[in-house]
């Protein structure tokens, strides 16, 4: 029955995509204004701020069907690009954003090419390995990073001489960069570049044998994402005033694989959903905050038993029995 | 000088034989599975805490606790291979790979609420020590070495001499050959999967009482070095992946003994890294589609 009700209301969803997507965002605007509990602001903020980073997660596992699960390795170099250059340097918050993201982009692209040859697995496991380095790194580079005392007093971004410190314009912000990430992903998604990474998930060698350049665009997949990541992390830099490398665990990036699976795989929508679903529900568990990362666990269990195409559908998972066989 | 590097290639030698016992758990499991899988090391730590329980709680001679945590884990293992791997058998196979994720997450945070964030620490389970000259020798790590090297003839002679052991090899050859002679195939990675975990939980303890600290946090580290190991071994080469699990253990202990000890976890990486890009078939492996 509840089953049945959801599949109504996600066909009618995809029936009226431009009256819900309007309303969501004429919500989105108006929320800050009517809202004036801070904590739920501050709710507000980090959700979107996950959407972003969940999105961008998805442009990699979502539309080529690379698995990495170690995308907090890129959202830390972002957030630990943007802290040192806007501590070091008086630079306008909008150029370290970008540059945080170009930084997260060519640490992608080293990682990238020795292992984008290899099939997923391989990818999937240096992913996780080099999360666990970047954060060994940061911890151990004392000079640059302050190793385990984090990096304090990130200065409030300033726009045309108005300081920008309140939750209300940080929620803009974030806004701002997810509307903007969106409508950028949307163009690729239907572009020459997003039909062939989605060629690329589907069937890699057939793929190839069209004349798709496989590894150049599973390449610049990984850059585009990494990108993104690279500029959530700069975002939650300047959000958060100080960062250390207690935010940058591996519990952060399965925590994005979760809210990407759970919402949907290769959606837009998908990575929406699921980042605020799995922003808002934990914080209905908040005296358990330790504990948090077992609602993560079991969203990723239930969702991959019951619907694995995720709440939103998305790609489908064909069985690739023949190829078990090679093996 | 020379007794301090002598010491760490030993201490190397010693780490090298729990990799290797977790390698071969992990090369078995991927033997049976076809797969790779992101829970390893979670469900490690886990078997590690129910042998440290039985000593801690019950208060059960250390040695007995341990040997009791062996057939528990092999029937946790079950469990796992039900929960993660049972229905998408015939699916894609990149769903299996994320429900080991999701597994891995879920039994990682639920051994947090249980047994704690914390450090715990595994009185050693063989105390004392040889010296000769400078090197000081302690028994544990001796007898590690030898438990590793009985495990390993007793898997070889249960491999190749065993109708299960045979069944199992069967499988990891060509699943639907080794349907049509006969093997039992739901029982097969199910016995090939527990075996796997219960080598890898074995080696678990070993290096809990080398150490004398487990954690709940150490799983996703101990699951990216046996899979180093595996694959610079070769990934579906049994005694591959011995030779790995000891070229990383002693690999790693050297670069401590050359470097700092802070970046021990990143030898692994590297490794990891070149041995993918210059010969991603490992050293011993034949060559593997993923």
């Amino acid at each position: 029955m509840a089953a049945n009700i959801f599949k109504k209301t996600i066909v009618n969803i995809n029936k009226h995509k431009r009256k819900y997507l309007f309303a969501l965002v004429s919500f989105l605007i108006i929320l800050p204004f009517v809202v004036e509990n801070q904590y739920v602001l501050h709710i507000a903020v980090l959700s979107l701020m996950y959407m972003l980073l969940a999105s961008s997660l998805n442009v990699i596992v979502g539309y080529t069907g690379q698995y990495n699960i170690g995308h907090v390795a890129f959202y830390a170099i972002g957030a630990y690009t943007a802290a040192i250059v806007a501590t070091k340097f008086e630079i306008n918050f909008l150029i370290v954003i970008l540059l945080s993201g170009i930084v997260a982009s060519i640490f992608s692209l080293g990682l990238g090419l020795p292992t984008l040859r290899l099939r997923g697995i391989f990818f999937a496991f240096t992913t996780l390995g080099f999360a666990e380095i970047t954060r060994l790194t940061i911890l151990n580079w004392r000079s640059l990073t302050r190793g385990p005392f984090g990096i304090p007093g990130i200065p409030v971004p300033e726009l045309f001489g108005i300081s920008l410190s309140s939750n209300i314009h940080f929620y803009f912000m974030i806004f701002i960069l997810l509307v903007l990430m969106l409508l950028m992903t949307y163009r690729i998604k239907n572009s020459r570049v997003g039909r062939a990474w989605i060629s690329i998930r589907e069937d890699e060698e057939a793929s190839a044998s069209m004349g798709v350049d496989t590894f150049k665009y599973k390449i610049m997949n990984l850059m585009y994402g990494t990108f993104w990541a690279g500029v959530g992390g700069a975002f939650f830099a300047y959000f958060a005033g100080y960062i250390s490398a207690d935010s940058f665990i591996l519990d952060e990036s399965f925590r994005f694989f979760a809210m990407v699976l759970v919402g949907g795989t290769g959606t837009l929508s998908g990575p929406i959903l699921g980042g605020a679903l799995l922003t808002i529900l934990p914080q209905l568990f908040r005296s358990f905050a330790r504990y948090q990362m077992i609602i993560y666990g079991l969203a990723i269990l239930f969702i991959i038993h019951y619907k694995p195409e995720g709440l939103l559908g998305g790609r489908t998972f064909k069985a690739d029995i023949n190829d078990a066989n090679e093996n | 000088m020379i007794g301090f590097y002598l010491s760490q290639l030993f201490n190397g030698i010693t780490q090298g034989s729990i990799y290797a016992l977790m390698a071969i758990g992990y090369s078995l499991i991927f033997g049976t599975l076809g797969l790779v899988t992101f829970a390893y090391g979670d469900i490690v730590v886990f078997g590690v805490f129910i042998g440290y329980y039985f000593y801690a709680i019950l208060g059960l001679n250390l040695i007995l606790s341990m040997v009791l945590a062996l057939p528990i884990t092999f029937l946790f293992g079950i469990l796992v291979e039900k929960v993660c791997y049972e229905k998408f058998r015939k699916k894609a196979r990149m769903l299996m790979l994320i429900t080991t994720v999701g597994f891995g997450i879920f039994l990682r945070s639920a051994s947090q609420i249980i047994f704690g964030t914390g450090n715990r620490s595994i009185p050693t389970l063989i105390e004392g020590k040889i010296e000769i000259g400078n090197l000081n020798i302690l028994y544990i790590q001796l007898a590690i070495i030898v438990f590793t090297l009985i495990f390993i003839y007793a898997l070889r002679y249960f491999l190749n001499h065993t109708r299960t052991g045979i069944g199992i090899r069967a499988l990891s050859m060509d699943q639907d050959a080794a349907k049509l002679v006969g093997v039992n195939v739901d029982t097969s990675i199910k016995f090939g999967h527990s075996l796997g975990v219960v080598l890898g939980v074995f080696g678990g303890i070993m290096l809990g009482s080398f150490y004398n600290a487990i954690s709940p946090m150490m799983g996703p580290n101990l699951g990216l070095k046996a899979f180093t190991a595996v694959v610079l071994g070769g990934i579906t080469s049994i005694p591959g992946a011995v030779v790995g699990g000891y070229i990383l253990g002693i690999m790693e202990n050297l670069a401590v003994a050359v470097f700092s000890s802070g970046y021990r976890d990143v030898v692994a990486f590297v490794i990891l890294i070149i041995v993918l890009v210059v010969k991603p078939s490992g050293l011993f492996g034949k060559k593997v589609k993923f």
